[in-house]
């Protein structure tokens, strides 16, 4: 099975933010970046079915030279090669524009799965997978925990809300947005990263993909919330605290 | 005039009330900007559910054999007709996982972006934006449109308050979308929950978790009533099932499972760093301690400084009362 | 005939005659015939041959490992030290089983005083003998090798005793049995020194003198072969271990080239830890202290060693086979704490942690380990870059709450918080009461606004990628921010920054804060000046970390003198046992067999101490769990930060005085 597996390098995920001098996104000085976490479930699954029925691991990042290196990540993990669509003004797609990227860099390739995260740990918009199933005019499903190879093509696990799943049949080639959470991810080792250096990795410049940013939504401005997160102590005797509590379970929390 | 078409999930058909929250969007969006408001929903239009959209001044019931099973293909292509159909400049939908399966598809079919987990919009001058969460809610992000109409939305859970159900008015139209079974592509089967014996505190959304300030076994009842009326897994600290008052497969923490629920409730526990790196992870957390000075009550968000004893069946109390 | 009856004998009433009367030399055969003499030499090649044949073939198996890469001979003198102390006064033996010690180290003097003897001995059998009986010197060394020849004969005796009647438990193998051929041995080297001391009585013409003789000479031509055919090869190589140990404490060696990623197959085992585990005497004082052998685990270190011997027997150095398989397994190698007890303690001087860090590096390096915990714990480093997982921000909420200044270059001292005075409620409140002891004093000092783990757990578990990568990540910080001296609460951070990091860089100076409050003791109030709360009755336990890696054990003490009555527990100093926390265990799951943490509270608390003195937040937190267990009524449990803390005016002065110098 050839298997490409998106990847998106984000800041770590507990990055403190502030919005830079434009106020169009956030100071990237001084920030770590990293492996999006889904994504890395996604890239997990994929080095499970390779080991389990063969194949190949491709890994795909869109954007500027350092995920260079969140690529090697991924290969010291264990994918076979990389592409990196290069580019230092993804700032002017939106997601749209970055799939038909993605579409684009990835037509040859004629792989048999495609897994992407579920949703990156900073726009979080949740849907470049998606859009490139049907970029791509192939059937996706999302929030996917399990793969299995059936005769018809895969049979998927789909988390439903409320702890219900589904189980999913269909054809490949085809497109999974995966779930976090649901396998161990394996850690880097010292071998894995040494391996990852002969690993082919190719560059593919943005601008030689043909395709036009033209943005359909923008992101206007950037706000940080006023409301920081503190501890509530709820007073007064044990029924009143009791009623109090029900009541932010109820409205704030929305658990009940 | 144009449109605010409102796309809504139904369940045994009747709409969901995180859908009845984005007909409160709609409504809200439909007055901002002077549109009339349109409701869809699955379903047959003599089904009772659709007679509780009245808010909206047209309601279609989308109508076909292959709807009758959630595919993302039979959704997208029944969508994209119906906005062909009625050139809506708006069409929202709650973010629900059905949702966020097939929206962005629909989106691309029509050369569009979903702007995804709305939780606000303000319309000024002709200009709506719309606030969306980024990086996990540490910065909100003002969002719109750069393309012509349909501009498409869906709206978080609990983001707009669902008004109550109001009769409709007007007619349901039926509306039946050309659908080709081949091109439904996935096969989906029954839906069915996790087998019940099995503890998967990784995946429970709710969670009361009992420590040493119970005391005696015999006290784990009062903490096993609670999490029955709120729904929840029981979980424990390491003492407890140290000590054998509950299996190791429910301890939390370090040398346990890590947990990640929308609510975990902290009883008698009292938030030893090897217990925390266990439960960090969760959306909202309610500590019950006497000692005001104890460490769980840094990483709460609410927090209750009492006895237990008295606390927990107060409020076992209150949650069956509140949930009728 | 074979015994030659000497020319001048007069018979058997001399024989008897001379028994009664002892000589002051040992009584030896005037005349050997060309039979003996042909007998003798070819009953020493004999002996040689077998000895060879064994001890060749280990000798080629050592030397033909690779090479020790960071090997450096020099300097000397630290070799020759070590040489003096350990081998030739044995002070190891001695000093931690002093009574068995003693007699071991008799014999081993006995065997030094025998040199010349025995080589007299073997050499008059050719009739070259060169102590000349009647000359000063040869009447008094005789006489000095007599005295070590009774000692050592009672000595032997006694530790025969011990090992075949008394039996203690670390002394037996794996499968409780207690080695025979020590006994053989201890029979040999009593029989070797009964004959040299029954020649002083008996008469060179005596045919009981020629008996003696022989029975002197095939005891010691039995023992020769027997030498490297069992643990006794350390009489050999036990020297050169020590010589050509590493030095230093838990040195883990840095890897080799880009194929070396730890101890995976025989290829991976140096010529050094060849040497030494063939130098093992299996004297078990590695367990008689491991916390891991002590509480049910499977790691016993000897057998760690032993398993190696046996892999290398078996397979030998240039086997693709993996080390951990047959002879060692991956569940003991994982269960160790890196206390380092069996390390210091081990009489020949073997370095058990770049084994068995070495393993686990093998294990890691390759991902050959699959452990839940220790998966988690390893992406918790990769990508939280705190082996708790958690938030950097929860650390800035920390800083900021407590209004910790930021370090700008401008400060004497950098604060290093650390994991767990960053994150652990309970150690914030040791970087707490420290804080308010520094700002009492005066010092400046400043946090780092970015800290990552100093990677020790994922040196100790032998995960080289990580530790490489936080180790460069925060010398590059330091050298940002111009950092010159750190002071921190946790002594694994002491030593990870202090030694470890070398690999990669030059960390700057680093101290532990019990040195810190140790200096400037002087300076601060003593208990009961201003507070009527007395720590009481307090006893100490070592951090692994601050004692044994940093022999640091009176600073932390004074502090607790100044505040209370120390008391010291049963295992303290250097015997100090470990809390359970160390080499990344406390971040994996549930242990097997009892906990170390309680085993040691159990000690702490046995002392009848009101507190328990701790100078390590990953003691303090190990300590907490164990006590909480025990319910009301157990000792409070203190870092000394806040023993000195509680000793400060309750409203304290931002600055009591002025600077420090
Ligand atoms: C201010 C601003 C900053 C932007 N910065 C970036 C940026 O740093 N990087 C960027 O890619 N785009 C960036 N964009 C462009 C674009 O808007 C987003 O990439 C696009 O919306 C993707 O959405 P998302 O990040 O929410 O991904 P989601 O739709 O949430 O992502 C789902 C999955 O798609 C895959 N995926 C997403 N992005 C990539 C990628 N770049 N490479 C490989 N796989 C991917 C991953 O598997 C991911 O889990 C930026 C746009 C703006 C307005
Ligand atoms: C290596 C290691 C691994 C560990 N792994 C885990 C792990 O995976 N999970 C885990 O949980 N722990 C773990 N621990 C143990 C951990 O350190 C703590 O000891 C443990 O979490 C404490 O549990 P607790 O909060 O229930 O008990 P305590 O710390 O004893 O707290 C009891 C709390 O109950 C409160 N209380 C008492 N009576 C009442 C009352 N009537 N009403 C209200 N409140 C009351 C008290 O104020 C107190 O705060 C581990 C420890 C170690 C050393
Ligand atoms: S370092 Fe400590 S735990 Fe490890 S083997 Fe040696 S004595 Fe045992
Ligand atoms: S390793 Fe050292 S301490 Fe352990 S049994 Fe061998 S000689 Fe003794």
């Amino acid at each position: 099975m050839k298997i490409i597996v998106a990847i998106k390098q984000v800041p770590e995920r507990d990055v403190r933010i502030r919005i830079d001098g434009a106020g169009r996104w956030i100071a990237l000085d001084d920030v770590e970046f990293r492996m999006n976490e889904s994504d890395a479930y996604a890239l997990e699954e994929a080095l499970l079915l390779r080991e389990a029925h063969g194949g190949e691991v491709i890994v795909l990042s869109a954007g500027p030279e350092r995920v260079g290196q969140t690529i090697r990540e991924a290969l010291a993990k264990g994918a076979d090669r990389g592409i990196h669509i290069v580019s230092d003004t993804l700032a002017d797609y939106d997601a749209l524009g970055l799939a038909r990227l993605m579409a684009a860099a990835i037509r040859n390739e004629a792989a048999d799965l495609i897994l992407t995260g579920l949703q990156s740990d900073d726009l979080g918009l949740g849907q470049t997978g998606v859009i490139l199933a049907e970029l791509m005019g192939i059937p996706h499903s999302s929030l996917i925990l399990k793969i299995e190879k059936a005769d018809t093509g895969l049979k998927v696990l789909r988390e439903l809300e409320d702890g219900w799943f589904q189980h999913i049949e269909m054809p490949t080639p085809a497109l999974l947005t995966i779930q976090s959470g649901n396998t161990k991810l394996r850690y880097a080792t010292l071998m894995g990263i040494k391996k990852a250096k002969t690993k082919e990795l190719r560059a593919v410049p943005a601008d030689s993909l043909g395709v036009a940013p033209t943005p359909v939504v923008l992101l206007d401005s950037l706000a940080l919330p006023s409301r920081q997160k503190t501890t509530q102590i709820l007073s007064g005797t044990p029924a009143e605290a009791a009623a109090a509590l029900v009541e932010k379970l109820q409205q704030e929390v929305r658990v009940l | 005039m144009s449109t605010v078409l409102v796309f809504l999930e139904a369940k045994s058909g009747e709409p969901t009330r995180i859908s009845l929250e984005a007909l409160a969007a709609g409504a809200k969006l439909a007055s901002a900007t002077g549109a009339v408001l349109a409701a869809a929903m699955v379903g047959t239009a003599n089904g009772t559910g659709f007679s509780a959209l009245g808010a909206a001044s047209a309601i279609y019931a989308l109508d076909h054999p292959l709807l009758a099973h959630y595919t993302a293909d039979g959704y997208t292509a029944a969508c994209v007709q119906l906005i062909s159909r009625l050139q809506p400049e708006f069409v929202l939908f709650p973010h629900t996982y059905e949702v966020r399966d097939f929206a962005p598809r629909l989106a691309t079919r029509l050369g569009r972006v979903l702007i995804s987990d709305v939780t606000g919009f303000q319309a000024d001058a002709g200009r709506v934006t719309f606030t969306r969460q980024l990086f996990q809610g540490k910065l909100n992000g003002q969002y719109r449109a750069a393309s012509p109409a349909p501009c498409l939305i869906s709206v978080q859970a609990g983001a707009f308050r669902a008004d109550a159900p109001t009769a409709t008015s007007v007619a349901i139209e039926t509306f039946v979308p050309e659908l080709d079974a081949s091109a439904i592509r996935t096969a989906p089967s029954e839906p069915f929950r996790a087998a019940a014996q099995t503890v998967d505190l990784s995946s429970a959304p709710l969670i009361v978790s009992v420590g040493r300030g119970i005391k005696d076994e015999a006290n784990i009842a009062l903490i096993k009533d609670l999490a029955d009326a709120l729904g929840a897994e029981l979980a424990a600290s390491r003492p407890i099932c140290d000590a054998g008052w509950l299996p190791m497969e429910r301890q939390v923490g370090s040398s346990g499972q890590t947990v990640a629920p929308r609510l975990y409730l902290a009883v008698g526990i009292s938030g030893a760093i090897q217990h925390l790196v266990g439960m960090k992870g969760s959306q909202c957390v309610v500590a019950i301690n006497k000692d005001e000075n104890a460490p769980i009550f840094e990483i709460a968000d609410y927090g209750i400084v009492g006895d237990l004893f008295e606390v927990v069946p107060a409020l076992t109390a209150a949650v069956r009362k509140a949930k009728g | 005939m074979l015994l030659a009856v000497p020319p001048n004998s007069t018979g058997f009433a001399s024989c008897i005659a001379s028994v009664v009367l002892p000589g002051l030399v040992p009584a030896e055969p005037l005349y050997f015939s060309l039979d003996e003499k042909l007998l003798l030499a070819s009953l020493i090649a004999a002996a040689g041959w077998l000895f060879w044949r064994r001890f060749g073939t280990v000798l080629k198996r050592i030397l033909s490992a690779r090479k020790d890469a960071d090997f450096r001979l020099f300097p000397l003198s630290r070799r020759f030290w070590d040489f003096f102390r350990e081998v030739l006064c044995q002070t190891k033996v001695i000093r931690e089983r002093p009574l068995p010690g003693l007699a071991h180290a008799l014999v081993f003097w006995s065997f030094l005083a025998f040199v010349l003897v025995t080589a007299n001995h073997i050499a008059t059998g050719f009739g070259f003998g060169f102590l000349d009986s009647s000359g000063f010197f040869s009447h008094f060394y005789f006489l000095f090798a007599a005295l070590f020849a009774v000692a050592c004969a009672v000595s032997i005796a006694g530790l025969f005793v011990r090992r075949f009647i008394v039996r203690p438990v670390w002394l037996a193998h794996k499968d409780h049995t207690v080695s025979w051929e020590s006994g053989i041995i201890a029979g040999l080297i009593f029989l070797l020194m009964v004959t040299y001391l029954g020649a002083f009585f008996v008469s060179d013409q005596s045919m009981a003198a020629r008996l003696l003789w022989w029975a002197h000479t095939l005891t010691l031509l039995s023992f020769l072969p027997l030498v490297p055919h069992t643990k006794h090869l350390h009489l050999i190589l036990s020297p050169a271990t020590v010589f050509l140990s590493r030095g230093g404490f838990s040195r883990i060696p840095p890897l080799a080239n880009d194929d070396d990623f730890g101890m995976v197959t025989g290829r991976d085992v140096t010529q050094l830890t060849a040497l030494q585990v063939y130098s093992c005497v299996e004297c078990g004082r590695c367990t008689e202290h491991c916390p891991a052998a002590n509480t049910g685990k499977e790691l016993n270190p000897r057998e760690i060693i032993l398993g190696l011997r046996g892999y290398l027997n078996e397979y030998g150095p240039a086997s693709e086979e993996p080390l951990l398989g047959r002879y060692n397994s991956q569940q003991a190698a994982f269960q160790c704490t890196t206390c380092g007890s069996c390390e210091f303690q081990c009489p020949v001087g073997i370095e058990h942690l770049p084994v068995i860090v070495g393993l686990r590096r093998g294990a890691v390096n390759t991902g050959e380990w699959d452990d839940d915990h220790g998966g988690k714990l390893f992406l918790a480093l990769e990508r939280n870059g705190n082996a708790l997982g958690m938030g950097q921000s929860e650390r800035d909420k920390f800083v900021a709450r407590e209004e910790l200044p930021v370090f700008d270059g401008s400060q004497e001292y950098c604060l290093w918080l650390g994991c767990m005075g960053g994150y652990d409620p309970k150690g914030r409140e040791i970087i707490r009461s420290f804080v308010a002891v520094m700002r009492y004093l005066g010092a400046s000092y400043g946090v780092l606004r970015k800290e990552k783990c100093t990677g020790d757990p994922a040196r100790r578990l032998g995960n080289d990628l990580v530790f490489q990568q936080l180790a460069e990540s925060n010398l590059e910080t330091f050298a940002q921010n111009k950092v010159k001296k750190i002071v921190s609460i946790c002594p694994h951070c002491v030593r990870t920054i202090a030694e470890d990091w070398k690999a990669y860089g030059t960390p700057p100076e680093i101290e532990h804060h019990s040195e810190f409050l140790a200096r400037y003791q002087s300076r601060l109030p003593k208990n009961g000046e201003n507070s009527t709360d007395s720590t009481g009755k307090t006893v100490f336990h070592d951090p692994c970390y601050l004692g044994r890696y940093r022999n640091v054990y009176e600073e932390p003490r004074s502090v607790i003198r100044a505040n209370g009555t120390l008391i010291e527990a049963e295992r303290s100093h250097e015997r100090s046992f470990c809390c359970g926390a160390g080499g990344g265990l406390a971040f994996l799951g549930e242990e097997q067999g009892a906990r170390v943490s309680e085993t040691r509270v159990q000690q702490l608390v046995a002392t009848g101490a009101a507190t328990i003195g701790a100078a390590c937040p990953f003691c303090n937190t190990m300590f907490r769990d164990a006590l909480a267990s025990r319910g009301d009524g157990a000792p409070q449990l203190l870092d000394i930060a806040q023993i000195a803390a509680a000793a400060l005016p309750r409203s304290t002065p931002e600055s009591h005085d002025a600077p420090l110098a």
